[in-house]
């Protein structure tokens, strides 16, 4: 067996007396599309925070591959093909549409010229264009991201990681706030990046977290309450109580189980 | 016409004006006058380095005149002390400028918003009062005097400050080479990163850019520019001075580049140009003519939260578009 493409050893988080991620032990194999989900407060952001680098564990370490990613910059975690989006939509908003993918597409794969214009790089405008059209985005290219609606900057984002090759992709909730029709098109999306992507996805919502999901990670109060596919985590009655037991997720439950 | 068309056209009388400076302006004013546009190119210059990190790094320094200080005494120290011709010095105050911006960058640009600015501000104190004491090597209050160094010379022809338009012609000349450099840095990949950073530095990082290497390049750049802008300045007054080293110094530039508009190129000249002038023509009539700075200071900001090169670019952006969704450009763009 190759090395998993994500492992916590013991990883814990305390903010003052809060202890956000608890002794997380967590074996992520590559090759499958993996989603953590838990109540608010279970410490899934908090996770993608250790992983990512924008917080320094209490304890703990973060395997990539095999390697020990703990203590790492944001930047130099993002380098290693790590990268992620984050739960409240955030893009460049006073660049364009284009000069998003295009920075996106340079911090990963260019020493950042001085002095050379940037629309010379011909690799990358092309790149660009592609990504572009694979998001839909071509006839905004050259809006503001700022200017955006949300479904568009939540294309953005997803064109943002198609864009930096990544080798593992953290979406933190990425269909929250879309109507229907746009959280269709992101899980469509989202599956065929799949393919060729070890995805982790934290997703409040239950129909596309079971859709989707090869392997689900229960959270709780900063620890694992279960894990396993969808069928094991619908019929788990610790997470019916925990997590799944609210009269609206009933007949997701249902749904899934029968699924 | 097409905005990039009259943008042109503006660019070229700009530029044939600045050009024919040393000849219109004596005919129709006095040679004075001369000297006080040179002065005004220095000045925005300075500016720039307000803007270069304000407007495309997001990072507002308040100590932009401690760079100014040390590109002064670089060529103050290097001619007087060290007796030093002109290239030396010149090299000298841009050098020590931008060592200076190292290594208080180092400690500064770890903070962002009001701690970095306090930090700025407490570094150029820090300096300020170390040359006003430091009597043996700045002179103390007084600065230093020189004699000026010729800039170059072949066989018997000499070619200095002293002869007014040729310093007019290497300011305007220095001037706009440094212009030009920001202009090819801000659209370059690393301009685009500085922008990205600005807009959204935790985004930034997480797509892979070195928030912080970033930051320390965009300050001693913004050192360069405001080294090379002192250095021009002690040229041209044939002193150095503490008093340039003050933070009101540092201040009047962030309000400059502000009102000029932040994150354009031009920004900085328009209200460095517009300040100068209202000092000049109205000093001599009426001493509080620093009311009249803040009053319009306070008008820009609230009017035009770009700036007055920002009301222009929304203008000649909007007369292309038809009226309904220039407005929704327009409230747009005003967001923070």
């Amino acid at each position: 067996m190759s090395a998993p493409i994500l492992e916590t050893r013991s990883l814990t988080k305390r903010f003052g007396g809060l202890t956000a991620v608890d002794n997380l032990s967590l074996t992520l194999p590559s090759g499958r599309l993996h989603a953590i989900i838990g109540p608010n407060g279970a410490g899934k952001t908090t996770l993608f925070n250790l992983v990512s680098g924008l917080l320094t564990p209490s304890a703990g370490r973060v395997l990539f591959r095999g390697k020990d990613i703990t203590g790492l910059k944001p930047h130099e975690i993002s380098r290693l093909g790590i990268k992620r989006t984050l739960q409240i939509k955030s893009v460049f908003n006073q660049l364009s549409v284009a000069d998003n993918l295009w920075i996106t597409w340079a911090a990963s794969n260019r020493v950042l010229h001085p002095f050379r214009a940037a629309a010379d790089d011909r690799d990358a405008r092309q790149r660009v264009e592609r990504t572009l059209e694979q998001t839909g985005l071509t006839a905004l290219a050259r809006r503001p991201a700022g200017t955006l609606s949300y479904g568009d900057v939540a294309l953005l984002e997803i064109g943002m990681a198609l864009i930096s090759d990544p080798q593992l992709l953290l979406l933190d909730e990425p269909t929250c706030g879309m109507s229907p029709a746009e959280t269709d098109r992101a899980v469509q999306k989202i599956r065929d990046m799949a393919k060729n992507i070890d995805i982790i996805i934290i997703e409040h919502d239950m129909p596309v977290v079971f859709e989707i999901a090869d392997d689900i990670t229960v959270m709780a109060q900063g620890a694992v309450l279960a894990s396993g596919n969808a069928e094991e985590i619908a019929a788990d009655e610790r997470v019916r109580e925990a997590y799944l037991g609210r009269p609206e997720d009933e007949d997701y439950v249902e749904e899934a189980a029968h699924a | 016409m097409t905005a990039r068309n009259i943008e042109r056209a503006l660019f070229a009388a700009f530029a044939a004006f600045m050009l024919s400076v040393p000849w219109t302006i004596p005919a129709l004013l006095s040679g004075f006058w001369v000297n006080l546009v040179a002065e005004i190119l220095i000045w925005s210059l300075f500016a720039a380095s307000v803007n270069l990190l304000f407007g495309y790094v997001g990072l507002l320094s308040f100590g932009q005149a401690l760079y100014f200080g040390f590109g002064m005494y670089g060529v103050g120290i290097g001619i007087d002390q060290l007796g030093l011709t002109f290239w030396p010095a010149f090299g000298l105050g841009i050098v020590a400028a931008m060592a200076m911006a190292l290594v208080s960058g180092v400690l500064a640009v770890r903070l962002t918003w009001h701690y970095f600015a306090i930090i700025t501000v407490v570094f150029s104190l820090i300096f300020y009062f170390l040359a006003v004491s430091m009597k043996w090597l700045t002179g103390g209050d007084d600065g230093i005097n020189f004699s000026m160094p010729p800039t170059f010379t072949f066989g018997k022809s000499i070619w200095s400050f002293t002869d007014q338009t040729f310093q007019y012609f290497f300011i305007l000349a220095t001037v706009a080479l440094c212009f030009y450099l920001m202009h090819r840095v801000v659209r370059s990949p690393l301009g685009k990163a500085f922008l990205a950073i600005r807009d959204n530095d935790v985004r930034a990082s997480l797509i892979g850019l070195n928030v912080y290497l970033l930051r320390l390049v965009a300050f001693v750049m913004a050192g360069f520019l405001a080294g090379v802008a002192g250095a021009l300045f002690a040229f041209f007054g044939r002193y150095a001075s503490a008093t340039y080293m003050f933070y009101q110094v540092s201040g009047e530039a962030v309000v400059w580049a502000i009102v000029g508009g932040a994150g354009m190129l031009f920004g900085p000249i328009i209200g460095t140009s517009v300040f100068i002038l209202i000092r000049e023509l109205v000093s001599t009539h009426w001493e509080h003519h620093a009311l009249i700075v803040g009053f319009v200071a306070i008008l820009v900001v609230r009017l035009a939260p770009k700036g007055l090169a920002g009301l222009w670019a929304d203008w000649l952006e909007n007369r292309e578009k038809p009226p309904a969704e220039a407005i929704t450009v327009n409230t747009l763009r005003t967001e923070p």
